[in-house]
């Protein structure tokens, strides 16, 4: 292609993208987040290594299993303070991680010329897409939070999941910098044939965790000699402090590693930790609840450091922030309370029915989960949910979503009565009829899959409950 | 579909007078005695759903049920338990179960002639056929409890499926569930199918056979898992476990509102079938 038609070709894809964006929040019709990625790479299918490939930006990708979005917003938010200028930073904050997603966030940080301008660039890649996207935006840095298993009808087992992964690592330059989860035993044994830097980051501390992981853990066998692995420490699923008492194989040596680690009591406050990095020991007050983000912290920390960004005003950095909507996200419902939670394999799941069970009282809960290409088509991992550990708990359920009858059945199998169930796939009459359940000042804990979790933000967003997703 | 696969009636009306059991009745409460094989192996697909099935379905009779976990390099007699679950695994954990399941073959093996009841899913399904010859990799040597053998294809069957069963308790049935394995499986004439597939792909492909049944063993590619939402063939294992160890033995009928709505929802997904071969065959590692 003549170099002149590339150029106003890009030029005509960015204009288009970003036009669709603009139309789609204008007429309120949603999907602003991956439309102009599909428009502009139907008019340019290069325009992500036109603008990213090329841009002279830090670009830090995320990928993995479970922690994306929220790893993302805390890089986002750590390079924002270190930048300290507005502006500079870019970032696909709704979490629309496939290849338009991704595409989109091109779209609209790059000026109508297709030039992209900025210091630093933030990627949160679904692991499927990673092949796809990471050659053409050509990372600095990439983070694999975990592998868990998750959509085994759209990514296939997890070894395949983690040999797609382990492919595209062998494929960064030398310069580049791989971080991997050192407590999780199959990404930590990620990256063996890469060119690239490694760093670990992880939890080493007894404070929290259990002896033993949980049922649903997917790797606890040894990686190379298939012993099973013996665990001092088990953190979240298979993350833990783990050693083969056959060959030897063991967590690498931490690079960020979470020292000490208090949690709140409520499952619900802040979490401080004391870190240790190779820029020297860290206090760090977590605001957003649970172990799961205390991981989130260590990568995005890793990160700055690989890219080489300050850590000075870390702590400023996550003051401000706030849950990723859907994340245990509080809402205020009139004279209610919302905790609305997107959970969307077993570790998730359990790791919010674990910080709902420390929340006083019964508790009224509202499940939804759908089939969409998205969403996955198999449900049976619901089965892998230990719902068994808050039944005690649960005053009554709505189950909704497609997928209703499927949660309904779990539920009861799980020992919740079933005058304790309704069901109604309608997302909206199910939520009306489940706040009706809840008394004025009482909680209603939504646990939901993608899909729904966008269904209902749009419900209450109508209701001026929540603001759109890209105003936040 | 049958009218009478629409009328689910899972206690059977009422069994025929038969001569009475040999057997007085139980004077304690009755007990199943149920073997878990491999848990930590085959817990990919979240099959241990089964395991629940028959653990709430018998507690709300009052049947009492001891489960028991076998592990690798453990070799229980196996003809002491009433059932056995043998569940569906990745191809990692499958090798390693392979490798172990000769220590225990010869029980097994026991067990079965025995009529201890069988319900053996995917990977458990295809070890105890004669053997599994992955895409690639060596050949899996299985225990040859049910006469058929797996050839693995390059793309993998995935979807909801359906499919038509009888048998002499239940009458007419519909299976319904998820299917995701890239093994085709052949029957011998040693067994017959568990049924006949009405949607999704089944054993191969091509026969149109669902799995297969061997005295009161039971294998399947239904995941889902299989059991919750077919609690006919829930209530058929624990029928024939208790019958075996009891004599002749009516299971009390139960409240299946929940599960009929799921079987029903299932059915729907499955009857949507178009010949989807595989999500996996369209990413972009293979």
């Amino acid at each position: 292609m003549n170099k002149a038609v590339g150029r106003v070709r890009l030029s005509v894809a960015v204009a288009a993208g970003k036009a669709t964006g603009a139309s789609g929040r204008l007429l309120r019709i949603g999907g602003g987040a991956t439309w102009p990625g599909l428009i502009a790479r139907r008019i340019d299918p290069d325009i992500l290594k036109h603008t990213v490939g090329v841009s002279k930006a830090k670009k830090i990708v995320i990928t993995g299993s479970n922690g994306k979005t929220t790893t993302a917003r805390m890089v986002s938010a750590l390079a924002n303070t270190a930048v300290g200028k507005a502006g500079r930073v870019a970032h696909n904050r709704t979490g629309a991680n496939l290849l338009h997603g991704v595409t989109a966030v091109a779209v609209h940080a790059a000026n109508v010329f297709g030039k992209l301008d900025k210091d630093v660039l933030i990627f949160e890649v679904d692991e499927a897409t990673m092949p796809l996207v990471v050659p053409e935006i050509r990372p600095d840095v990439v983070i694999i939070t975990n592998i868990f298993r998750d959509q085994l009808d759209r990514f296939g087992e997890l070894y395949a999941v983690a040999r797609g992964i382990d492919k595209v690592l062998e494929g960064l330059p030398a310069e580049a910098t791989i971080i991997l989860n050192g407590n999780d035993p199959q990404v930590a044994s990620l990256g063996a044939g890469a060119k690239a830097r490694k760093l670990y980051f992880g939890l080493e501390t007894t404070e929290v965790g259990t002896p033993v992981p949980e049922q649903s853990a997917d790797v606890i066998r040894c990686i190379r000699c298939n012993h099973d692995l013996d665990y001092k420490v088990a953190y979240l699923s298979h993350l833990g402090l783990y050693r083969c008492p056959n060959c030897g194989y063991t967590l690498p040596k931490l690079d960020v590693a979470a020292t000490q680690v208090q949690l709140a009591p409520d499952g619900e406050g802040p979490s401080t930790v004391g870190l240790i990095t190779p820029d020297g020991e860290m206090q760090l007050r977590i605001p957003l609840p649970g172990l799961h983000n205390v991981y989130n912290a260590a990568a995005a920390i890793a990160a700055m450091h690989a890219a080489g960004l300050s850590l000075a005003s870390a702590q400023t950095a996550f003051d401000g922030l706030k849950t990723a909507f859907g994340r245990m996200e509080k809402i205020t419902a009139g004279d209610k309370t919302i905790f609305l939670s997107f959970v969307k394999n077993p570790t998730s799941f359990n790791l919010v029915l674990r910080l709902i069970a420390q929340h006083p009282g019964r508790k009224q809960l509202y499940i939804a989960f759908s089939r969409t290409v998205v969403d996955g088509e198999d449900f049976a991992w619901l089965w892998d949910v230990d719902f068994e550990e808050l039944t005690p708990q649960v005053a009554q359920v709505m189950c909704s979503g497609n997928k209703a009858e499927e949660e309904a059945l779990r539920l009861k199998y799980a020992g919740v009565p079933a005058k304790h169930i309704t069901t109604n796939p309608d997302m909206e009459k199910a939520l009306n009829a489940a706040l009706a359940e809840v008394q004025p000042g009482g909680t209603l804990h939504i646990l939901c899959g993608y899909t729904p979790n966008q269904q209902l933000r749009r419900i209450m967003q109508k209701r001026g409950w929540v603001k759109h997703y890209w105003q936040e | 579909m049958s009218k009478a696969t629409r009328h689910r009636n899972h206690n059977a009306k009422s069994a025929p007078a038969r001569k009475p059991a040999t057997r007085p009745p139980a004077k304690t409460a009755p007990m199943l005695r149920i073997a878990h094989l491999y848990p930590t192996l085959t817990s990919v697909a979240a099959d241990r759903g089964n395991l629940f099935a028959i653990e709430r379905r018998c507690e709300w009779r009052g049947i009492a049920t001891q489960v028991e976990p076998v592990f690798v390099k453990q070799t229980p007699d196996f003809t002491k338990f009433d059932l056995i679950l043998f569940h569906g695994a990745a191809d990692r954990e499958m090798g390693i179960a392979a490798e172990d399941i000769h220590h225990k073959a010869d029980s097994l093996r026991a067990a079965a002639e025995a009529g201890v009841v069988f319900l053996a899913v995917c990977a458990g399904y295809q070890l105890l056929g004669h053997y599994y010859k992955p895409f690639k990799g060596p050949k899996l040597t299985g225990v040859g409890i049910l006469d058929l053998h797996t050839d693995a294809g390059e793309v993998r069957f995935m979807t909801h499926m359906a499919a038509a069963c009888a048998f002499p308790e239940t009458g007419k049935q519909t299976l319904v569930g998820y299917e995701n394995h890239s093994g085709r499986t052949y029957l011998g004439k040693g067994v017959q199918p568990l049924g006949m597939v009405t949607a999704g792909w089944g054993n191969n492909g091509e026969d149109g056979t669902e799995g297969a049944v061997y005295k009161n063993v039971f294998g399947t590619y239904s995941h889902g898992p299989v059991l919750p939402k077919n609690a006919w063939l829930a209530d058929l294992l624990i029928q024939r476990a208790l019958t075996r160890k009891y004599g002749e033995f009516t299971l009390k009928p139960l409240d299946d509102a929940a599960e009929d709505a799921a079987h029903s929802s299932s059915l729907r997904l499955a009857q949507e079938f178009k010949g989807t071969k595989s999500a996996i065959a369209a990413a972009t590692w293979k």
